[in-house]
């Protein structure tokens, strides 16, 4: 398991509130700029594939982060995690089709639904270690897709949310322009980073580290473990499901494979992709899996295999995510450097 | 004189991956410039376990598009099809279109989507308004509902619910002549099994009052083990029985259930029996299956009919599925289209697509209609038979009468709040 531990946490417990101010200041900085550099992207090349991909990105980057917050920082291995995103996508989609409201009501109302959900799932599953977690979880997610492919007259069964989703404009932005939903889309994922990297950084982060190597220990300090891993799994199921009202926007439906074990499983595979001990590591995987199925998908029909061989490569050539390597690589030259 | 080579990406490299980075985002460019051919898009399902399925629909386009374009192409433009995997996936499906026609310059797109895809690719036609014909998906509601009518689209696909009219029709005389009261059901547990499957009951209801549903079983899609199904069957002695099952699941289960006897023991329906897929899978065909026709070089009997299932089988090796005659005719329409509106034009095209009759080898009197009012494929060779274990596997099938499946059809649609 020594793979999957984020933020270096393992080794060092400094407490963070002597320099979290500044690194706050810093981080919110970095986001505004990444929200320029993509706001200018458009401007800079025309192409609306990069607009496309950029918008499924934040998507799946967003899904995949908050899933990082489970496994990489408190060391809660979810196969399920995929269910928030389908229950965002079907939340926002559902509200915006039968109840007209505004946008960003149906935002709002998602994520409390899902919260909700989150709570209940949540609450049965952590008490659960390791494999049983996982399992749990998926059972969780099966139980979710079962339910979407049931419940026809609701969901529209397999066939999903028919007839698009309305997009009513709201303060100035008309999400049914591309370029405004591309926008929107930025400003969610680098706001859902930015609070989720407060989130790993804040104390509450640093004690889910602590639960993530000793539970035990914690709880002895004090810590109550059950809630600390509730509050953290209910914080990543809000993420995922702005991932999933993200993907309802951009495809204008939900559909059952959004909350299918095999999105779970991408998140996971995007994780160990980019590498889970790095705060960016689920993005730069997320960036890295969608060039890799896009490209591949255009040259091959057996994708299957180039990523299977990638996943090889991940997983017993390099043993760990991209940017733990480029991490540990650059720490070693420095150490060299100054050697 | 000793070169060092400095670890981290060279100047060479950066150069190249700018320039490939340059070459994609200037695609667009280059591919508006290269116009003199007209490319169609289209996104398919060529992975998984419906990947034959897809392959079939783009060996018959290919097939198609090589006829149009030894003809001169679509007026004076050859066809070059861009075909891309879903993996059946609807947010690839709708991703891929997208990209279709934003960044490889495609006009036009086929979609070669099942179920759900379709939904997703019908939702970027409506929101980038190529022109799309849909070729794949059987789901009655993507054009009987008219929230999903939008000017560009077209459905060049059977129908659940056609199948079930004439299908009800075809075992309710069966029915009546034998004296078969007590019927089970068996079909997948997803929206199509049971939507299917309802409709069928209804219409069987309706043209054989006395029958009386005894046993209803819905296995789960993909699911590999149907001991448990056949056997709850065979414990219930229905004197028939009907099923949606297909492919893979069908196939699986009448290898299993043949264990058990069960087609000695009742009359069995299975309207997805007559395709090609499944009829050279199934280890022990049994005799006197009945089915639906999903593809038969040998219904409609005519020359066109066989000689387009013989052209098929000598340049691919295998026979043309359900999904084959679907995307063949979707090209057809294209073509006397684009002939008609004298331009490759999506609106003008769409515009005389609408109501559109053409010559076709599947048409039930050797033509098909894109009917107008809801722009879905009307007038294609329809019927039941009963199967035998070799070639051609369904000697006799019964047509379907068009006149009963509108009026049918009319109340459906009135019944489901869709008119």
């Amino acid at each position: 398991m020594t793979e999957l531990r984020a933020g270096q946490g393992a080794q060092t417990l400094a407490p963070p509130r002597i320099e979290a101010r500044p690194q706050r200041y810093r981080d919110v900085l970095i986001a505004l700029a990444a929200f320029v550099v993509l706001a200018l992207l458009p401007m800079m090349f025309g192409s609306k594939q990069l607009l496309d991909f950029v918008i499924r990105c934040a998507a799946y980057g967003l899904f995949a982060t908050s899933l990082n917050l489970l496994v990489g920082y408190t060391g809660l291995i979810s196969f399920g995690h995929g269910m928030f995103f389908g229950l965002g996508a079907y939340g926002f989609g559902l509200m915006m089709q039968k109840t007209g409201v505004p946008i960003p009501v149906a935002f709002l109302v998602t994520l409390a639904i899902t919260c909700v959900i989150a709570v209940i799932i949540g609450a049965i599953c952590v008490r659960l270690k390791e494999i049983y977690f996982a399992f749990v979880t998926l059972a969780f997610q099966m139980l979710i897709h079962s339910t979407i492919l049931s419940w026809q007259s609701l969901t529209g069964g397999d066939q999903g949310l028919r007839g698009g989703i309305p997009r009513p404009p709201f303060l100035g932005i008309d999400l049914s322009n591309h370029l405004h939903l591309y926008i929107t889309s930025c400003a969610l994922l680098v706001i859902g980073l930015l609070l989720m990297r407060q989130i790993a950084q804040s104390p509450f982060g640093y004690t889910l580290r602590m639960i993530r190597d000793n539970a035990t220990r914690a709880s002895f300090i004090g810590i109550d473990v059950w809630r600390a891993k509730l509050v953290i799994f209910v914080l990543a199921a809000l993420f995922a499901a702005t991932g999933g009202m993200i993907m309802a926007l951009f495809v204008s439906g939900a559909y059952p494979e959004f909350a299918y074990w095999t999105i779970s499983g991408e998140g996971i595979f995007i994780n160990m992709l980019g590498g889970v001990t790095t705060f960016l590591g689920p993005m730069v995987g997320t960036v890295l899996l969608l060039i890799l199925n896009d490209t591949v998908t255009r040259l091959t029909e057996y994708h299957g295999i180039v990523l299977g061989v990638v996943i090889l490569f991940f997983a017993i050539g390099l043993r760990k995510g991209l940017m733990d390597f480029v991490v540990e690589w650059f720490a070693q030259r420095r150490g060299e450097g100054r050697g | 004189m000793t070169r060092t080579r400095k670890p981290g990406i060279s100047r060479r490299s950066t150069l190249a991956l700018m320039g490939a980075g340059a070459v994609t985002f200037a695609a667009p460019w280059v591919a508006r410039a290269e116009a003199k051919t007209i490319k169609i898009g289209m996104p398919t399902i060529l992975s998984g376990r419906v990947a034959q399925l897809g392959t079939s629909s783009r060996n018959a386009v290919m097939l198609e598009v090589e006829k149009v374009n030894a003809a001169g192409g679509l007026a004076g433009r050859q066809i070059e099809m861009v075909i891309r995997d879903s993996k059946g996936q609807p947010q690839e499906a709708a991703r891929i279109a997208r990209e279709l026609v934003n960044t490889d310059g495609c006009e036009m797109l086929l979609d070669g989507e099942a179920s759900s895809g379709s939904f997703a690719v019908h939702e970027v036609a409506r929101d980038l308004g190529v022109l799309c014909i849909h070729t794949c998906s059987e789901a009655s509601s993507l054009t009987a509902d008219p929230k999903q009518h939008i000017p560009n689209a077209f459905r060049c696909v059977r129908q659940g619910i056609h199948d079930s009219i004439v299908g009800a029709g075809y075992a309710a005389g069966i029915a009546k002549a034998k004296g078969l009261k007590k019927w089970a059901t068996c079909s997948p547990d997803y929206a199509y099994g049971r939507d299917t499957t309802g409709e069928f009951v209804l219409y069987l209801k309706k043209f054989a009052p006395d029958v009386e549903i005894i046993s209803e079983s819905w296995p789960k899609l993909f699911q590999p083990d149907y001991t448990e199904v056949v056997t709850k069957i065979l414990q219930a002695k229905p004197q028939a029985l009907y099923s949606c099952l297909w492919g893979g699941d069908l196939t699986s289960y009448i290898d299993q259930a043949n264990i058990y006897a069960l087609f000695t023991q009742m009359e069995v329906f299975a309207v997805n029996m007559a395709d090609y897929t499944a009829l050279t899978v199934v280890k022990n065909l049994p005799k006197g299956i009945h089915s639906g026709d999903r593809y038969i070089k040998t219904f409609p009997a005519t020359p066109e009919n066989a000689a387009w299932g013989d052209a098929y089988k000598a340049k691919y090796n295998e026979y043309p599925t359900n999904w084959s005659w679907q995307n063949a005719t979707a090209v057809m329409f294209l073509n006397e289209a684009v002939k008609k509106a004298n331009s490759t034009d999506g609106k003008k095209v769409a515009e005389v697509l609408t109501g559109l009759t053409i010559k076709c080898p599947f048409g039930a009197d050797g033509t098909v209609t894109m009917r107008a009012d809801d722009r879905t494929l009307v007038g294609y060779a329809i019927g039941w038979g009963t199967t035998i274990p070799q070639e051609p596997y369904v000697p006799d099938v019964k047509a379907g009468d068009w006149k009963t499946i509108f009026e049918l059809e009319a109340e459906w649609k009135k019944s489901k709040g869709y008119t």
